[in-house]
């Protein structure tokens, strides 16, 4: 079955989406619901030495101000990469202590929104002030190399052969520095909890990533069992890795629901998402390059400054994907961690491999040209089947077709290879330009639940969160092929901790652990289905057989674990613990790939860049549902094409925090912006990897894109920008 | 957001005389997208709104006088970008609404409305803790100091740099038009140029408006020169951002001489600015890239920079420079 490429079916919840039918947290507007409000420190560092809420109570309709004096017995829940279950280990409003501005100092619930605003603007604190430092350079910050610290256990440096002296030997150096500033998801659906108490027990609704983390986190900060929460997460409207833990919102809004008595909502609004949510650290990348003349690549050193903040230490894992790019023949990773007085950072998008992809694919561009060969020709050449780092195979590794695939769709050989040797008739510069990118083949298990009924209904119950991936249309694909009934028929309840466990779903691991446990499950319910049909299944839907069988209903109960895991992995998924595998397995290595072609167009006059055309071309092994997985690399090209040319978190290093905190001064890249992408797969399953031969999509999209942009503006101008994002302001 | 009370005046004179005199927290309200967005950022706290789009007669476009242009108040901001004979005769005006905001808030916005908007200076929009003398007259300028990448080279003082961010009154201020306001003294006519103020020492004060005076309409004075026009608008994304730079120009030529220029612009400035030092340097002479770039020059002449703004003096010059080619295709 996983040999046949997947039909172009429309995405299942197309329609209800259109129609606004699928209901958000912040949409929720239920019976006797108080609205909920935040007050945030002003300053960057220090304590509360005084709150005043008198104010704030005396606004009409107000029903509750919240502050760290009032909070009751409450804990953190933990850092979700220390043991626990937060996007950090500070969680606001528990103590006097101000860790960063923006933090949240206290919360308001009254009748309407407008008044909990008007109240929460009355809140007066002061504070007493310490000094802070908020990017990498700034004075005071911390820095931590990572493998002296615990982190090291379960992210190993890299390292293999002796790079150093391989690169004193290297005939050929490419030595360069390349930074990547803060960024923010900004989705559009903002952070938002609903939290409702009935009797003892609480139902938060909210958008996110990670259901379970927020449940077993919500009982761990108020004291209570696991059993008295319940998450509901049907949707989310984008998560993007900010929604992938317990965030701060949702205790503060279950602890306001308790005390008044009322369902309360929470809704974060843009600004103070920038300060309360975890984004892209900054990072400073220094690498340098050997190769023979002939281009073959002898070593790579990457070293990383990476941004963390002074109560976690978020673990850096640039490198991991930086020496999977090629079959370096020695390498050697660096990561360091610079604390920092910020919220921690988290997972965005492609969250180590996009700087890191940009750091090494335009030192590779730089090495192509100091060679004066081809940038396609010199990856093709050093392309590998063996990972460097651990000497074992990949278990698929389709990125050299990727290369030729794109390089044909793209008319790669129509380029010059000298910069500024392309215009256009109008006198812009054009510029070609070609990066590649990987991303980690990673898996959790899954528990599956899956249940037919004699009118033709098929429901699959398991862990996943749809945040317009298009899970749901990939588990209906699966179901449908392997049931033979229409995807129509299929419904899929994810996202919701009373069905099945739900383990974070992120870092591209979605399909690779819900598909391959889908079809577990619907061969354990053929399975059943034969038993009960002596007549045999062939060309029979499930109902037919049911109703041959005068049974209404059949359920099948399925667990799954990546290769190679103990059982132990099952029970972390049921404790809302991250359970990841991957990318190394005990045989073989495991990592998407994509290859990216770009042509910028850069004016004469006032040097704006364009971006008319981009071709990508994936190795995410068999492609499950090819529609949304097409839109899946659009929408990682576009983010692309905004983390090359346009976003970028701004600090004063005066006031802390981040200070372009909106829509309009954070600049994500509008439907203007962007030209042609055309998107094609190889398609080609890696059976080895798991039995459907899928491997992840939704991260990889993004890796690579930037540097191809860069490249392609050093191939307009002749200038390397190696410090994003390229602007106007650096090619006057 | 605060309580306040909200009124619809029924006619120009009611709207005038229910704000004149009611205290600095009474206002009118058209479109709404700059007064309620500062409202819920805490920075217009209002307790009495006054809603004036009911007052149809301030609700036209007319094209189609002998010498003037004429827009009421509240024409959206959509309808006049689209109008036919306006984008015909008139393109930098056209193109001056067609490239702001977005095209839900153009369809609600009104002129009016969009003359006063306000800046976007990031330490006058956050709020508490930044210092600044425009929300807080006294309390400092964190943009002096700070991250000034869109700050003014134009038109600044030691108490302000915050940019004037509209692009209409750009256009406007290119073809010297005039706005007639009403008080309660009655009726008088400012020129656009003079309705926005430098910041001085008293960056609070952003117009010359006295209190509660309406904006009835606007008046543009007919000009051939208007078809050989362009609002040449540069910025950080190719739709829905303000301008880092601007330039409106208008052309009158005989042949390949420049007999009249008209350049005024945006984004760098802390008013809409006329360049009239750069029509200068084209009257008489011979459109080229070399003369266009020239004129760009003496429109930044007297650019100051700040920290992280220098750059746009360069693209501010080659705004102005490419917008006066432009302009020379369609004369
Ligand atoms: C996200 C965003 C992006 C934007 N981008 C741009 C851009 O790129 N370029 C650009 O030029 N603009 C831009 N704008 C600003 C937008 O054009 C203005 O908000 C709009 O034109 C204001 O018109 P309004 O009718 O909504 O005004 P309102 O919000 O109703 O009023 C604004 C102010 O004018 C006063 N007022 C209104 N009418 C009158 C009158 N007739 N007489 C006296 N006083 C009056 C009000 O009291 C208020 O103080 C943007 C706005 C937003 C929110
Ligand atoms: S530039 Fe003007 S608006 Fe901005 S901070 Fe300074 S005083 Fe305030």
């Amino acid at each position: 079955m996983t040999s046949l490429p997947y039909p172009y079916t429309i995405r299942v919840d197309a329609e209800d989406k259109v129609r606004g039918k699928p209901i958000y947290a912040a949409d929720d507007n239920r019976p006797g619901l108080l609205h909920a409000a935040l007050a945030v420190s002003t300053i960057a560092k220090g304590r509360i030495t005084d709150i005043d809420t008198q104010a704030a109570s005396a606004v009409h309709g107000v029903r509750l101000v919240l502050t760290h004096k009032t909070m009751g017995a409450a804990k953190s829940a933990g850092f979700i990469m220390g043991g626990g279950y937060g996007f950090q280990s500070l969680q606001p409003m528990l103590s006097p202590a101000i860790a960063y501005r923006g933090q949240p100092i206290a919360l308001v619930a009254a009748e309407t929104l407008e008044q909990a605003v008007e109240s929460a603007h009355l809140v007066r604190a002061r504070y007493a002030e310490e000094p802070f430092g908020v990017s990498l350079d700034a004075p005071g910050v911390e820095v931590v190399h990572q493998a002296d610290t615990p982190l090291k256990n379960f992210i190993p440096e890299i390292a293999s052969g002796d790079a150093d002296q391989a690169l004193s030997k290297a005939p050929v150096k490419i030595d360069a520095v390349f930074k990547a500033p803060p960024q923010h998801q900004n989705p559009m659906e903002l952070i938002a909890s609903v939290a409702e108490w009935r009797g003892n027990k609480l139902t938060v609704h909210e958008g996110t990533q990670n259901a379970e983390a927020v449940r077993h986190g919500v009982a761990t900060a108020l004291g209570i069992a696991p059993e008295q929460v319940e998450v509901i997460s049907p949707y989310l409207g984008g998560g993007f890795g900010q929604k992938n833990s317990l965030q701060m919102q949702t205790l503060l809004a279950a602890v306001a629901a308790r005390e008044t008595g009322r369902p309360v909502k929470l809704v974060v609004p843009r600004a103070t998402l920038f300060h309360a949510a975890s984004f892209r650290p900054e990072s400073r990348h220094h690498i340098r390059l050997g190769a023979e003349r002939t281009g073959k690549m002898l070593a790579a050193i990457h070293e990383v400054d990476a941004q963390t903040s002074r109560h976690d230490l978020f673990p850096g894992e640039y490198t991991a994907t930086s020496s999977r790019l090629y079959g370096f023949g020695s390498f050697r990773g660096v990561e360091r961690l610079v604390r920092t007085d910020v919220q921690t950072p988290g997972y965005m998008r492609a969250p180590f491999e996009h700087p890191a992809c940009f750091a090494m694919e335009c030192c590779v561009d730089e090495l192509a040209y100091s060679l004066g060969q081809d940038p396609v020709a010199l990856r093709l050449a050093n392309d590998t089947d063996t990972d460097v780092a651990t000497g074992l195979p990949f278990s698929s590794r389709y990125l050299a077709e990727c290369l030729k695939r794109g390089a044909e769709l793209f008319g790669w050989t129509r380029r010059s290879m000298a910069p500024r040797s392309m215009r256009a008739k109008d006198g812009s510069a054009i510029g070609w330009g070609v990066a590649v990118g990987a991303y980690p083949g990673l898996t959790t298990p899954a528990v599956a639940h899956l249940k037919a009924d004699e009118d033709g209904c098929v429901v699959i119950s398991i862990g996943g969160h749809e945040m317009g991936q298009g899970i749901r249309t990939s588990l209906a694909n699966t179901v449908s092929r392997k049931l033979g009934v229409l995807p129509e028929k299929v419904r899929a309840v994810i996202g919701d901790t009373r069905a099945a466990p739900q383990h974070l779903t992120a870092g591209s691991w979605g399909t690779a652990s819900a598909i391959p446990a889908a079809e577990d499950a619907a061969d354990a319910m053929l399975m059943a289905l034969a038993e009960m049909s002596p007549a045999g299944i062939a060309d029979r839907t499930p109902a037919e057989i049911l109703k041959a069988a005068g049974r209404r209903t059949l359920e099948v109960e399925v667990q799954r674990k990546p290769p190679g895991q103990p059982d132990e992995i099952l029970g972390r998924l049921r404790a809302g613990l991250p359970s990841v595998a991957g990318p190394v397995y005990r045989s073989h290595v495991t990592f998407s790939y994509i290859a990216h072609f770009v042509e910028v167009v850069i004016e004469p006059g006032t040097r704006r860049i364009r971006v008319p055309r981009v071709v990508s071309v994936a190795d995410c092994g068999r492609v499950i549902s090819p529609r949304t997985a097409a839109s899946q690399v659009r929408g990682g090209v576009v983010w692309g094409i905004g983390a090359a040319l346009r976003e970028s978190s701004e600090v004063d290093p005066r006031y802390g925090g981040f200070l372009n905190a909106d829509l309009a001064d954070y600049v994500l890249p509008v439907n203007a912006d962007i030209g042609s992408i055309d998107v094609e797969f190889i398609d080609k399953p890696d059976p080895v990897f798991n039995r459907s031969g899928v491997k992840g999509l939704g991260e990889v999209a993004m890796t690579g894109v930037a540097p191809a942009i860069a490249n392609a503006v050093f191939h307009a101008t002749g200038r390397r920008l190696r410090d994003l994002p390229v602007r106007i302001d650096h090619l006057l | 957001m605060q309580t306040f009370s909200y009124t619809r005046a029924e006619t120009v004179e009611d709207a005038v005389r229910s704000v004149a005199g009611a205290g600095p927290r009474t206002c009118f309200i058209a479109g709404g997208t700059t007064l309620y967005d500062l409202m819920k950022l805490n920075l217009e706290t209002p307790n009495k709104i006054v809603d004036i789009t009911g007052l149809r007669d301030l609700n036209h476009i007319d094209a189609g006088g002998h010498s003037e242009l004429v827009f009421g108040a509240l024409a959206r901001m959509s309808d006049v970008a689209a109008h036919p004979q306006i984008a015909d005769e008139y393109p930098a005006i056209s193109e001056s609404l067609w490239r702001a905001a977005s095209q839900q808030l153009r369809n609600v916005a009104t002129l009016g409305g969009n003359l006063l908007q306000r800046t976007r200076c990031v330490y006058f929009r956050g709020g508490e803790p930044f210092a600044c003398n425009k929300r807080d007259p006294g309390s400092g300028c964190a943009a002096q100091q700070g991250n000034d990448r869109g700050h003014a080279l134009l038109g600044g003082s030691s108490s302000c740099v915050a940019v004037y961010p509209g692009d209409l009154a750009v256009a406007l201020v290119a073809f010297d038009a005039k706005i007639d306001v009403l008080g309660v003294t009655g009726e008088r006519t400012i020129a656009v140029e003079a309705l926005h103020r430098e910041p001085g020492t008293s960056p609070n004060v952003e117009t010359t408006l006295k209190s509660g005076e309406l904006i009835l309409r606007v008046r543009v004075p007919k000009t051939t020169m208007g078809r050989a026009s362009t609002y040449h608008k540069i910025r950080d994304r190719e739709s829905y951002a303000f301008a880092l730079a601007s330039a409106a120009v208008a052309l009158d030529m005989d042949g390949d001489t420049v007999r009249d220029a008209r350049i005024a612009i945006g984004g760098l400035a802390t008013r809409p600015w006329r360049a009239r030092a750069a029509e200068q340097v084209l009257a008489g002479k011979t459109l080229s890239q070399r003369t266009a770039r020239q004129a760009g020059d003496a429109a930044l002449h007297e650019a100051k920079p700040g920290r992280n703004n220098s750059f746009r003096i360069e693209l501010g010059a080659r705004t102005v420079a490419d917008a006066l080619m432009i302009a020379r295709q369609r004369a």
